[in-house]
């Protein structure tokens, strides 16, 4: 049952809604709760046990933790000055020793369903016979989101320790934390503190509410059914047979597919906020019109913001203030000076950063390739700063000039489209015969002389394609100029605010690609 | 309080919207059917159909619309018979696709194809189409929405229809056993969605004064005694004729080496011709179905039947 599907919008939603608030205002999140395992058993089956061990275990953790930091507090309240040190030390290596071991296993399942194929599997290769034994592989079957909550459960546990948050008590709001059916597929990654408040609340349902999240609803499905759905049919006929295709149709293809993922992500984070807000739950927002962004780094704080804002938070902020990172900036000052110093520290921090960031969207050396991509070319990046700063001076070019605002632009796109080449490519070898084509066979002509139309999109369906984006770009320069959509359009007259409504109510119902001839395209993240 | 009434009207205005659109795309639906996917066609097709015009229909699977031609039928008896049958047509699709045809017609008899019955696409499939059939049925804008389509496509060309039947004129023989009727007590289980719709089937029938008749065309590959008993059965207990094929090809002179389409899937033309010739016998020995040849009103129809004889003339079974 996918956030897209008529189930979901038609039954399984309006059910909840009904049940939420016809129950007593305690009992409303145990309703959620109980929609949200529902919701997971639909799509898992029995593999549910690892969302529920999951949740009794980080709700352990989290209470184990409290209660060390609850401890240390006593033990500090009756101890002498000169020993307080030595308590907070004790307490503090306990504390990190029951946050190691509670991510240690977290990260250990995630690891074992997700890589132990891909690790067996090259293990295997590399050393062949060479070993005195060979990992087979397994038919592993990985619960639906687990990508998601586990990070969300580690990031729980470690603003437990850092003391940012007081464990939860109670097992059944954690467990809703870590269950939430409308964000448990494809996320956004949400923080105990940003979400808890309106999760727990119970508060009873509000028409503006539903109202506002059905027209998001209906925002994020014109972006998946209408854009996004049509686009995976060209796209996946280039890729899965790229060796008949031109440069330029390659070309076309990753421009595609990055536009594909965008209004598909985007669309189905509509969908999953504008499902919290019917119950009055806000979730953070995942895009911030990424394309934007104006270099690697700031596409990055644009697109999926919750993983990058995870990544920064648990592993980039950590690992730069880490022990060996402190000792290289000692060392690399006295030794380097500032500039290599500064690169040292950010290639220490930013490395496990992207290949987490790689190895996050699954077991493949291509994803592992295009956490290494952005690596490096955010490194550059920060290398090349005081000499592109020494240019534009040189040349008398502002940092706000329109003109260097579009080139930079251009290069970002150039950037993204690349990566997403090798991101969505059947492998590293595919994505590099792909690149190399675009090169050695460009031909031009083949995006103009109907071949375009043998890939199974027809005219009528890159009309609507075209038509889309451009209703999408409109709306993502709107909200780039600072304005809030729907709060500007609440402003409007309601002949023109509900005209616009049912603008794109019928738009979705009418151009949308479902029913015959279209076959339903899973969600990409879920996949993830 | 305010703020509901204003929710409802806007309710009231959507689906009042929805039902102008489903009205329009009905009108462009008829006129532009090449450009409608095949499985909404049939109910493009079948609306499309002048009013009071066809006295049987056949309804089921690809089953269906494989085993009767309604031009066969015509030259034969004069019966007016419409095929609306879909790839693999589940028992929701089913019910719908007679609920279209009704609209317009009064077939005396409903002819259904029970393939249909044993397909059971699980219980979220079968929610969502129990959700979504009816939607599409009072707002046919969902069935038909990608007419639009044609603006910009044009109108699609149709193949050579026969009142929901194409001449398939392809061999490719079945070889397996032939004696795949085996008598057994065994019987397979009738998923209890179809009894659901059937019960609406029957009640739809009886409701337009239509005669429900169930045959199993003949197909080893889809057929066997277990499902026979079962159907044997339900047709007890719903007090319905039900005519098996299976058990009487060689009655019918269906040759398994000539006259199937696919390895004992489906019938070939020749196949398909076979088995209308018996159910037009069984037909009149059973049921007082009109003969409309000579009727001014169905005078397109000789036309289409002589085109189907000319083709027929011109096919080589390969």
């Amino acid at each position: 049952m996918a956030y897209q599907s008529l189930v979901y919008g038609f039954v399984f939603l309006p059910l909840c809604l009904l049940v939420y608030q016809i129950a007593p205002q305690k009992w409303r999140r145990r309703v959620l709760l109980a929609f949200s395992y529902l919701f997971f058993w639909l799509l898992s089956g029995k593999l549910i046990v690892y969302l529920l061990g999951t949740t009794v275990f980080v709700h352990c953790i989290g209470i184990w933790l409290e209660w060390l930091r609850s401890e240390q507090k006593t033990a500090l309240a009756s101890a002498e000055r000169c020993e307080k040190k030595r308590i907070k030390g004790i307490y503090q290596k306990k504390s990190r020793r029951v946050l190691a071991f509670g991510v240690l296993l977290l990260i250990g399942i995630l690891a074992y369903l997700k890589y132990y194929n891909f690790f067996a599997g090259n293990l295997n290769g590399i050393f062949g016979s060479a070993l005195p034994f060979t990992l087979e592989e397994k038919n592993i079957l990985m619960p639906v989101g687990i990508s998601f909550y586990t990070l969300q459960a580690i990031g729980y546990l470690a603003d437990v320790y850092w003391g940012k948050i007081r464990a939860e008590e109670k097992l059944e709001n954690t467990a809703l934390f870590l269950a939430f059916f409308p964000q448990i597929m494809e996320g956004p990654i949400c923080r105990y503190s940003d979400t808890a408040g309106t999760l727990y609340s119970g508060k009873s349902l509000e028409i503006d509410n539903l109202t506002e999240g059905y027209i998001r609803i209906f925002w994020g499905l014109f972006k998946k059914k209408v854009i996004a759905d049509r686009l995976a049919i060209g796209v996946d006929a280039i890729f899965g047979n790229y060796t008949s295709y031109s440069g330029a149709m390659t070309v076309f293809a990753a421009a595609a597919y990055t536009v594909q993922l965008y209004m598909e992500f985007s669309g189905c984070m509509d969908i999953i906020i504008g499902s919290g807000q019917l119950f009055g739950v806000k979730l953070p927002e995942n895009f911030r019109q990424p394309f934007a962004a104006q270099s690697a780094a700031e596409f990055w704080r644009r697109w999926h913001i919750t993983l990058g804002t995870w990544f920064k938070t648990y592993i980039f902020y950590p690992v730069s203030m880490s022990g060996p990172v402190k000792k290289w900036n000692q060392y690399g000052r006295k030794h380097f000076g500032k500039y290599i110093t500064m690169l040292g520290t950010s290639a220490m921090a930013l490395f496990p950063v992207w290949l987490c960031n790689g190895l996050w969207h699954g077991a493949r050396w291509s994803y592992i390739f295009y956490g290494m991509y952005y690596f490096t070319l955010i490194l550059l990046g920060i290398a090349a700063e005081p000499l592109r700063d020494r240019v534009l001076e040189l040349l008398h070019i502002g940092e706000k000039s329109a003109g260097l605002k579009v080139v930079r632009i251009a290069k970002t796109w150039l950037i993204i489209f690349t990566g997403e080449l090798f991101f969505r490519a059947d492998g590293l070898r595919a994505g590099i015969y792909m690149f190399r084509s675009i090169f050695r066979n460009f031909d031009l002509n083949s995006l103009f002389d109907g071949r375009l139309l043998e890939l199974g999109m027809s005219r009528a369906d890159l009309i609507a394609i075209a038509a889309g984006c451009v209703v999408v770009a409109i709306v993502g320069a709107v909200k780039e100029r600072g304005v809030h959509v729907r709060e500007a359009l609440g402003r409007k007259p309601v002949f023109i605010r509900w005209s616009i409504y049912y603008a794109l109510l019928l738009a979705v119902i009418v151009i949308a690609a479902y029913g015959d001839g279209y076959q339903a395209v899973d969600m990409i993240y879920a996949g993830f | 309080m305010k703020k509901r009434k204003k929710i409802i009207l806007a309710l009231i205005i959507f689906i009042a919207l929805l039902w102008i659109c489903s009205a329009g795309i009905q009108i462009v639906a008829r006129n532009v059917k090449g450009a409608i996917n095949e499985r909404s066609r049939v109910f493009a097709s079948v609306s499309s159909e002048p009013e009071k015009t066809i006295d049987l229909l056949v309804a089921g699977d690809s089953e269906s619309y494989t085993s009767i031609s309604p031009m066969d039928l015509w030259n034969q008896t004069g019966i007016a018979a419409y095929d609306c049958g879909q790839p693999a047509q589940r028992i929701q699709e089913t019910y719908y696709v007679l609920k279209t045809a009704f609209q317009k017609q009064s077939p005396k008899l409903v002819l259904l194809e029970t393939n249909t019955m044993f397909r059971n696409p699980g219980f979220l499939t079968n929610l969502q189409l129990s959700l979504t059939e009816p939607l599409n049925y009072h707002f046919p804008i969902f069935r038909y929405h990608n007419a639009w389509k044609a603006l910009f496509d044009g109108p699609g060309g149709l193949k050579s229809g026969y009142m929901g039947f194409e001449i398939r004129d392809k061999t490719v023989s079945y070889e397996g056993d032939e004696n795949y009727m085996k008598e057994t007590k065994d019987k397979t289980e009738i998923p209890e969605v179809t009894r659901i719709y059937m019960d609406k089937i029957r009640n739809l029938c009886r409701k337009n004064g239509a005669d429900l008749l169930l045959f199993s065309a003949p197909s080893p590959v889809n057929y066997n005694y277990k499902k026979y008993n079962a159907l044997k059965e339900y047709a007890e207990e719903a007090d319905l004729p039900y005519v098996d094929l299976n058990l009487r090809y060689r009655d019918i002179g269906i040759d398994w080496k000539k006259d199937s389409y696919d390895k004992g899937d489906h019938l070939n033309i020749d196949g398909a011709r076979k088995v209308t010739e018996f159910m037009a016998k069984y037909l009149t020995d059973n049921y007082q179905l009109p003969d409309r040849r000579e009727d001014g009103r169905w005078k397109e129809w000789n036309e289409l039947a002589e085109s189907y004889f000319k083709e027929l003339e011109q096919c080589v079974i390969l």
